[in-house]
């Protein structure tokens, strides 16, 4: 049967979510109410560094509607939790009188109303010892961990190759730290019933969650149910079980009430992630030509104390370009600082800004064309293994981005183009996206009415699982997408993995195809014998679907419905599991790839008063094989706002004395709005990738590096300045 | 005690003490009588009391838009907003924009133009694109990203939300 390779790429199949969210009827966990609910405040350190000694609830106790305040006096010890892909989970909650970090969780008050538990909250008195802070990422007082990933890499000799290089640009490059701010506040409902748990969570990994919720409250995995149905975004921050997750489950044990905790605004800067800041050091070595003998790639970047968090930076630049010498070093530095987590890219958000800037800059220590110099150093092959790419047209997204955006018009003089009073400015970056796949499961079943139902315990943040995975159902089981239920966001429900590091679609598809694949077969196993069907004896190679009917490959007339099957074999319904496992590279003789784009930015810099626009970016984006066509494309949209932010926007300011984040609002903290963002033009190129049945590489964060770099690249190109520090600000300008 | 400590005790509330107050707030088209305690704000009302979970909470300080609702007609930030100033008013929700189960044009034009990813600011986009049509302020897209830049879509759908009210205000137009 023609599985093995689905067409079901649809330009226009709308969001199948659509509708309830345009209603305002997509219940996202801050919504759920559950009878006889109560609510939770938090109390958060005031202080960075040191221990409580005196935590006084006694008045607290005393206010109306309040059923319970935990703290470390109170709290029971609880088990840590389990150790993933992306590290360990953060540290428990209330465990001891130790102060890490601004912010952090102190108490949780339990109350009748919301606004009762937030007026308790502010009634704990709470006395520290307080000890100097460590905060920034330059101070030695903080430990710092080499290779904390195990993935700096070394190939040649890039020191040597630098000292004999005929032309070296090194650079310093800084970024900011950033905070996810999805929109949608982080809620926690979680009822405790005759010894099971059920959550209603922000998470965009409810098999994770259960699983750790089970081990820190030592209970069976099968006793916790966690539900993700609709997550108001997330940009990695719904990665991890953060403690104010442990502490609405512990507060619903503690008052054997249902209990609802929402995080607010000021509390989502310091309690589920953020994008940590960096300083990065580049040194790339060229020959005369433009062929790059050498890169070397250190990286630091900032961690919490007593966490750890999965982001290599340097580490991405060894496969980027073809260069016979590299070395890339990633450290981080351990600061009293809120747990850094992922934020879309992580990683390579920061790391690209770096390279692509260094490569922007060498071009004209070089005098070549910047696209010119990239191609010049295009690495055919995989640079590190040496083994063909499963998929790359990397190529193609230069070409394509150059001709949509007009590079050839670009003036190459510094300052020489101009809008008005307005220096325009024409920038560019290349992105070679790292890859992830992970282990997936899904089952499919189709029923006595013939319609399919698949399922998983994934969770669709707004990417548009619920979506792409219906369509590919509905392709594979010869269904229509109406006659087709695809379920996820609930951890009863086979396992899966997170929505995150843009590897569910690959993952989550190939299990779907799998689970579709082996419904098909049981259907098949169940006519071997039965002299009334035309299917009989056939094999999974022999057949095709569509129309709801299972038919021979060869003649489409020869073959019956599932219906019919199903209602002659007295049978209600038919289900199959699936698995999908990434491949051993080495055994398929591929290196897998990750997506790969070229970006193309105009900006516009007002000279006089330092203003920044971005009135237009091209991206080309070779993601392998497109489920959806417009609703990728609104995937690297989004990105590409995201990286907007990063650029021009975004800085989570820390108090260098108190550890306080000073602009944790969305009135200091900027994010993009509509007016800041112009024309945004997106193309796909490229081939289904090699590597699995269904041939997607993910799309969910390869949109935004590369917008920062080649912002940065555009600005020196408009004014001459070179900023090496995100976000690019006025002061910037001006200076 | 430490200046921490005693900030926390300064900032101590006087919960209970404000009272409670009789609202009568018609929420799309339908009066409800509520007795609420004078701090309740329009979103919570709605939210909480209302079980109108359609509105929602995105920052709680003024400054996202996702609370968007109309009252008498006007875009409001309901975060920031009483609802004790609403009595006798008319407030209008995302749950009253659809009529006999046939969305709004510019739901319609949203899901079409895949103007959300997420969705939560999505009730916030549409109850301020329906303000903005009223508004006129829908000449051209630079005059649309300007008067939707109330209300953050940190989802990044903005160019698809500029094409969906576009569409439906030149729709308006013919």
């Amino acid at each position: 049967m023609t599985l093995t390779r689905p067409v079901v790429v649809g330009a226009g199949v709308d969001r199948v979510d659509g509708p309830l969210k345009v209603a305002g009827a997509a219940a996202y966990s801050s919504d759920i109410t559950l009878p006889g609910m109560v609510h939770v405040a938090l109390v958060r350190s005031t202080i960075a560094a040191g221990r409580i000694t005196r935590l006084d609830t006694g008045a607290a106790e005393q206010l109306p509607g309040v059923l319970a305040v935990l703290s470390h006096h109170n709290a029971p010890r609880l088990a840590a939790g389990p150790t993933n892909n992306l590290g360990p989970t953060p540290p428990p909650p209330l465990q001891d009188d130790r102060i890490r970090h601004h912010g952090q969780y102190l108490a949780a008050v339990v109350a009748e109303k919301p606004y009762q538990a937030a007026a308790a909250a502010r009634a704990v008195t709470v006395e520290y010892e307080r000890t100097e802070p460590v905060l920034r990422i330059e101070d030695p007082a903080g430990e710092l961990r080499t290779d904390p990933f195990g993935m700096d890499a070394t190939r040649g000799d890039a020191a040597g190759a630098l000292a004999a290089a005929e032309v070296v640009h090194e650079a310093t490059y800084v970024t900011a730290e950033n905070t996810n701010n999805p929109l949608g506040l982080f809620a926690t409902v979680a009822q405790w019933s005759g010894g099971r748990l059920t959550v209603h969570d922000a998470t965009q990994w409810t098999s994770n969650t259960c699983q750790t919720l089970a081990q820190m409250f030592e209970v069976p995995e099968s006793a916790v149910r966690v539900y993700a149905k609709y997550v108001g975004g997330a940009f990695g921050s719904g990665l991890r079980v953060w403690p104010h997750v442990v502490l609405a489950v512990l507060a619903a044990r503690t008052v054997g009430r249902p209990v609802k905790l929402v995080l607010s605004r000021p509390e989502m800067f310091t309690g589920i992630g953020h994008r940590p800041n960096t300083v990065q050091q580049l040194r790339i070595g060229a020959a005369r030509d433009g062929g790059f003998v050498a890169i070397e790639h250190e990286a630091l970047q900032t961690v919490a104390m007593d966490d750890e968090n999965l982001e290599p930076v340097a580490a991405s630049s060894a496969s980027a370009y073809a260069c016979p010498n590299v070395a890339t070093r990633d450290r981080q530095r351990r600061l009293n600082i809120p747990c850094p987590g992922s934020m879309r890219a992580p990683g390579e958000a920061q790391a690209n800004f770096a390279l692509e800037s260094a490569i922007d800059e060498l071009s004209y220590l070089l005098d070549m064309d910047p696209l010119d110099l990239r191609l010049r150093n295009y690495a055919q092959v995989q640079p590190q293994f040496g083994l063909p790419w499963s998929s790359k047209a990397l190529r193609e997204c230069y070409q394509v981005g150059a001709e949509r955006f007009g590079w050839s018009r670009r003036d190459r003089r510094i300052g020489a183009m101009r809008d008005g009073r307005w220096l325009v400015g024409y920038g560019m970056a290349g992105v070679s996206y790292l890859w992830w796949q992970v282990h997936c499961e899904a089952r499919a079943t189709i029923g006595s009415d013939g319609t399919g139902y698949v399922r998983s315990a994934a969770t669709d943040i707004g990417t548009g699982t619920y979506t792409v995975m219906r369509q590919l159902s509905a392709e594979l089981l010869g269904l229509e997408l109406d006659q087709v239920r695809f379920d996820l966001g609930d951890s009863n429900l086979p396992w899966s993995p997170q929505a995150g590091g843009s590897g569910l679609t690959g993952a989550l598809g190939n299990a779907v195809h799998a689970a579709c694949r082996e419904l098909i077969r049981t259907f098949l196993r169940t006519v071997v014998n039965d002299s009334a069907s035309p299917l009989r004896g056939c094999t999974i190679d022999d057949v095709a679907v569509s129309g709801g009917r299972i038919h021979h490959r060869a003649d489409g007339k020869l073959g019956e419905s599932f219906v019919a099957i199903l209602a002659r074999h007295g049978l209600d319904e038919l289900t199959a599991d699936g698995v999908s496992d990434p491949p051993d590279p080495q055994e398929v003789g591929m290196a897998p790839a990750g997506a790969f784009a070229a970006k193309f930015v105009e900006v516009h810099v007002d000279p006089d008063l330092g203003l920044l626009r971005v009135p237009r970016i091209v991206s080309v984006v070779d993601g392998g094989r497109i489920l959806n066509e417009k609703l990728a494309r609104s995937q690297i949209i989004g990105a590409t706002v995201g990286g907007v932010g990063q650029a021009i926007l975004e800085e989570t300011v820390t108090d260098p004395r108190t550890g306080r984040i000073a602009n944790a609002n969305l009135g200091d903290y900027l994010v993009a709005v509509n007016a800041d963002i112009g024309e945004i033009d997106v193309t796909f190129v490229g081939e289904p990738d090699q590597l699995t049945p269904l041939g997607t590489k993910g799309v969910g964060e390869v949109g935004l590096p590369g917008t920062a770099a080649a912002v940065a690249n555009a600005v020196y190109h408009a004014t001459g300045k070179r900023i090496r520090s995100l976000p690019i600000t006025i002061d910037d300008l001006l200076g | 005690m430490s200046q921490d400590s005693r900030n926390a005790r300064a900032a101590q509330p006087a919960a209970g003490d404000a009272g409670t107050v009789r609202v009568t707030l018609t929420v799309n088209g339908a009066d409800h009588e509520l007795l609420i305690d004078s701090r309740v704000t329009l979103l919570d009302a709605l939210r909480d009391e209302l079980a109108l979970t359609g509105t929602k909470k995105g920052c709680d300080q003024g400054a996202c838009g996702a609370c968007t609702v109309l009252v008498d007609g006007r875009r409001v930030l309901s975060c920031l907003t009483l609802a004790a100033q609403c009595d006798r008013r008319q407030v209008a929700t995302i749950e009253g924009l659809s009529s006999d189960g046939r969305l709004h044009p510019l739901q319609e034009a949203f899901l079409r133009h895949d103007g959300f990813q997420c969705g939560y600011c999505t009730p916030g986009q549409i109850m301020s694109a329906v303000a903005l049509l009223h508004e006129g302020r829908t000449g051209s897209d630079d005059e649309i990203r300007e008067f939707m830049s109330g209300n953050i879509c940190r989802c990044g759908a903005y160019p698809n939300i500029v094409a969906a009210i576009r569409e439906v205000a030149r729709q308006g137009a013919r």
